[in-house]
Order: structure tokens, then sequence, then C-alpha cells
């Protein structure tokens, strides 16, 4: 589908949490922590809402809970697929 | 005897400099840096002239994800912080092995109004869902004091003074109190960001705002042109510390934190205001141990309406007897513009430069002064300095005094 969240998408939404990392850091470590490339949890809210506002839908209440890139992404895109 | 607190750093963010030495340099030669007011929606506004920062690139000084979260008024106070710190060369290495061993304590006067009124922009045009979450905590009075604590690992007493403008003095008794209970260091001061719309619209009220719309002529306290204050951002931190502790790290003790007082006399109370002034110098001057003709030199409030000037002459021989009308005056903030909170902070760093260098600093724009004090107008005067004087009073009627002592006596 179209609206899957990508790799580099997350990085563009990271981006409005101040945070500067390359797409291709975390294809490569897919579980390390948000923490480590600096985003907080207020950041991860930030995220979630402005990806709610361009899909036009909410996400389970539990996406800015997500520990890692690879966790939020299976998430969200699980989410997007069963349009639960 | 109790060991006396000591400023060893010195961060300055103000519209006639970034760094303590630039800020100097253009408060002791009298520049003034008043002008018409240019930030973005603005400019419809009655207030035309204002103390602007533009010298200063945050990006340049602080990372992406503390720049998104904050407002300027943090922006100024990470900055600053920052600056305080290289100055009393007080590293994380320093602190890290015990982080509750220094904290922060800033004033503010109202918190990041310019993020909020994005947000709230946001809310009206957008809807809630189109608010972000740094709302929560951008606009906070306490907002600086937190990011400052979080982005360099200060666990120690942490805490925000809102005790309107003169809170920028009452913040260095807190810090005191803190170093005296324990505490390694302190970051202190105070910064503000008040000139964007929401933020302006909000000091229309304040009967002692001046209006004018010509730089040379909108501040000019103690003349009888005086037609009130012009708003300013910017503002200061600083590094304190215990003097024993500074010199244990071989720190460079810049001035000496000697006495403080504050009193409360009321809002819209300007003649009222004469009489807590008053009050607060002679409770510092106690603290200090200091007599009235020890003072070198006066940092004053200085508003700039007619009764609010003639309240702090007053007061300085109130508190001083005839010696308040000899002692040198000075009023820096002309040049700059009054910067709430932080105008005290500012007159403090200013203060603590002048005690280095022996030299009273000019008070810009003003020429004729027509009140019974010897305020240093022109250019600088030279004279030897070893006690200084800063005075602060708000708009809701706080009033504060602090005493600072030159540093070198405080390894003699």
């Amino acid at each position: 589908m179209s609206d899957r969240l990508t790799l580099e998408e997350l990085a563009v939404l990271m981006k409005t949490a101040g945070i500067t990392v390359d797409p291709a850091e975390m294809a490569r470590r897919p579980d390390s922590a948000f923490e480590e490339y600096g985003l907080d949890s207020l950041g991860l809210l930030r995220i979630v809402g402005e990806l709610e506002n361009r899909r036009g839908r909410a996400l389970p209440t539990h996406a800015d809970r997500c520990k890692t890139p690879g966790e939020f992404l299976d998430l969200v895109n699980n989410s997007l697929m069963t349009g639960a | 005897m109790t060991s006396r607190t000591v400023i060893t750093g010195i961060g300055v963010i103000a519209p006639n400099g970034v760094g303590a030495a630039a800020f100097w340099k253009a408060t002791q030669s009298g520049l003034s840096v008043l002008d018409r007011v240019t930030r973005a929606g603005c400019e419809h506004l009655p207030l035309r002239v204002a103390g602007e920062v533009r010298g200063f690139d945050p990006g340049a000084m602080v990372e992406d994800r503390f720049l998104v979260q904050t407002d300027r008024f943090t922006h100024h106070a990470l900055a600053a912080a920052d600056l305080a710190l290289e100055d009393a060369r007080l590293g994380r290495a320093d602190y890290e092995g015990d982080p509750f061993s220094v904290g922060v304590v800033t004033a503010a006067g109202s918190g990041g109004g310019e993020f909020g009124q994005r947000e709230l922009q946001h809310l009206w045009e957008q809807g809630p869902r189109f608010v972000g979450p740094y709302q929560s905590i951008a606009w906070f009075y306490a907002a600086s004091t937190g990011q400052i604590s979080i982005r360099r690992g200060l666990k120690g007493p942490c805490g925000v003074v809102c005790s309107d403008e003169a809170g920028g003095l009452d913040a260095f008794a807190h810090a005191v109190r803190a170093i005296r209970q324990g505490s390694r260091a302190m970051l202190v001061g105070a910064t503000e960001a008040p000139l964007a719309p929401y933020s302006i619209v909000c000091q229309l009220g304040y009967e002692g705002l001046s209006t004018s719309d010509d730089p040379e002529r909108a501040y000019r306290p103690f003349t009888d042109k005086a037609c009130g204050f012009v708003p300013a951002e910017g503002g200061a931190m600083f590094v304190v510390e215990d003097e024993e502790e500074a010199g244990r790290r071989g720190a460079t003790v810049r001035a000496v934190l000697a006495g403080h007082a504050a009193t409360f006399t009321g809002t819209q109370r300007r003649d009222a205001s004469g009489e807590g002034l008053a009050h607060a110098i002679r409770g510092a001057l106690r603290e200090a141990d200091c007599a009235p003709e020890e003072i070198d030199v006066v940092f004053a409030d200085a508003l700039g309406t007619a009764e609010a000037d003639a309240a702090e002459a007053a007061a300085l021989t109130a508190a001083l007897g005839a010696y308040g009308r000899k002692v040198p005056v000075t009023a820096p903030k002309s040049g700059t513009g009054r910067a709430y909170c932080a105008a005290p902070a500012l007159d403090t760093a200013a203060a603590v430069l002048a005690l280095e260098h022996d030299v009273v600093p000019p008070t810009p724009n003003v020429y004729d002064v027509c009140h019974d004090l010897d305020v240093v107008t022109g250019s600088a005067r030279p004279a030897e300095l070893r006690t200084a004087l800063v005075l602060s009073r708000g708009q809701m009627g706080s009033n504060s005094a602090l005493v600072l002592r030159k540093g070198a006596s405080a390894t003699a």
C-alpha cells in the first residue's frame, strides 16, 4: 500500500522532533532504541500526531510507547493494513 | 563566618552583543541599539521601538532537538548558560561524578509567548490535532530551568522565580541559599523574549510602556522628556559557587554576591515603589555589611516615567542619605531596552564588568537629568569601583536590591 510508513518517511518525521538520522542507519539497526537517536517520549508523541494528520486516521493508542523504529514501523503498518 | 558566594562565569545574549566581551564593549561605549520593531507580525502594533537581539543564531549554539521544543526565551537561556559555563570553565567532567551538586534557577516574566501563540494559531486554524506536544512544556515559565538542567545533566536544586521583573535579582538570592545549603555551583539568571505579537499585546496595558516611534527619544529615564520604557529581549546567565570551592578548582572570582533584599508594594503604585525600594536597599546593605558610602555605583531600575523615576531618586536618598545624591548612577538599559526579568540580570552582568574595568558605563540617550542624582551620561566615567548596587522594580510591584563586591577583593 502506498501509505505504508517507510524508514525514509520516519526520518523526515523525526526531523520535526529535531532529530537528524539517516534512514539507512535505522535500516541497519531497526532494534536500536529511539532514545539512542536522541528522541524522547514527547518527540515520539509529536511524530505520532504528525503521522495521524498526514494519514487522516488515528493510530493505536500505544503507538507513542514504541521503543524502536522497527517496532514503530511494524505497529503502524499493521494498523494501516488492517484498518484497525 | 558564613562563606561567600561568588560569580565565576557570565553568559550574555543582549541586544547590544552576544557574549560578555561584546556586551561590555557596547555598554561602556554608550551605544544605543534601540530600533524599530522588525519581528514578523508586529508591524501594525502600537509598540514601535524595542531592543531586539539580532546578532544571535540559535542554531549555531543549540541542538535542533532542543530548539524545536523550546521558545525563543529558552533559546536565549540555553545559549547564555553555555557561555556562562564556558566562562567559568565548569564542564560536565567537573560535576558528572556528583550531578546533584549543581542546580539551576532562572527568573521569568512571561514564559514562551511566541511558541504558545504559534500553537494556539494551529488550534484555531486547524484544530486540536495540530497542536504539538511541545506546547505542554515550551510556554511554561520553568521551561528554561528545566531544559538547561536536562541538556547539561544538572540535578541539583532547580527552580524558577516568578516574582515579577525584580525576580531577576531574587534568583541570585535563591542561588546563594542553594550554595549555603551545600550545592557546589548554581547556574542562575534570566532571559526573556517578549517581542512577538501576542506577547506585545499583553504589554500594551503597561502604563509605562513607551509607544514613541523615535529610537533616540523613546526611553529617556530621569529626564523631563521621560515617556516610559522600551521593552527588550535577551538576558544573562551566571555560574555562581562557593568561594572556597571556586578557589579549590582554580576558578577566577569575577564578583562577590554580598547582599540582597526584596519588598513588594503593589501594582500600579509607582509612588509606593520608592519606599519599598529604599527598604530593599537597606536590607541588601545590611546583609552585605556595607555602609552607604561604600557603594561606588548604582545600576538604576530607571523605569522612565516621571513618577517612577522620582520614586527611585527618593529611594536612593532615603536609603543612602545625602550620599544618594552623590553616588554615580547609571542605567545602560536606556540603550538596550528593558528585558523584564532579564533586565536586572543584564544590569548585574554590566555591574560585574564595571567593577572589573573600574569604569561606570553611561546612560544612552539621556542628557538633561531632572532629578537630584549624579546620573552618568554621555561617555563612560573611570572610577575606582569596589562595590556596586543593582536595583530592579517590577510592573506589578516587586522591588529588589543586590550588592556586588569586586572579585579581586575576594582573593585578597
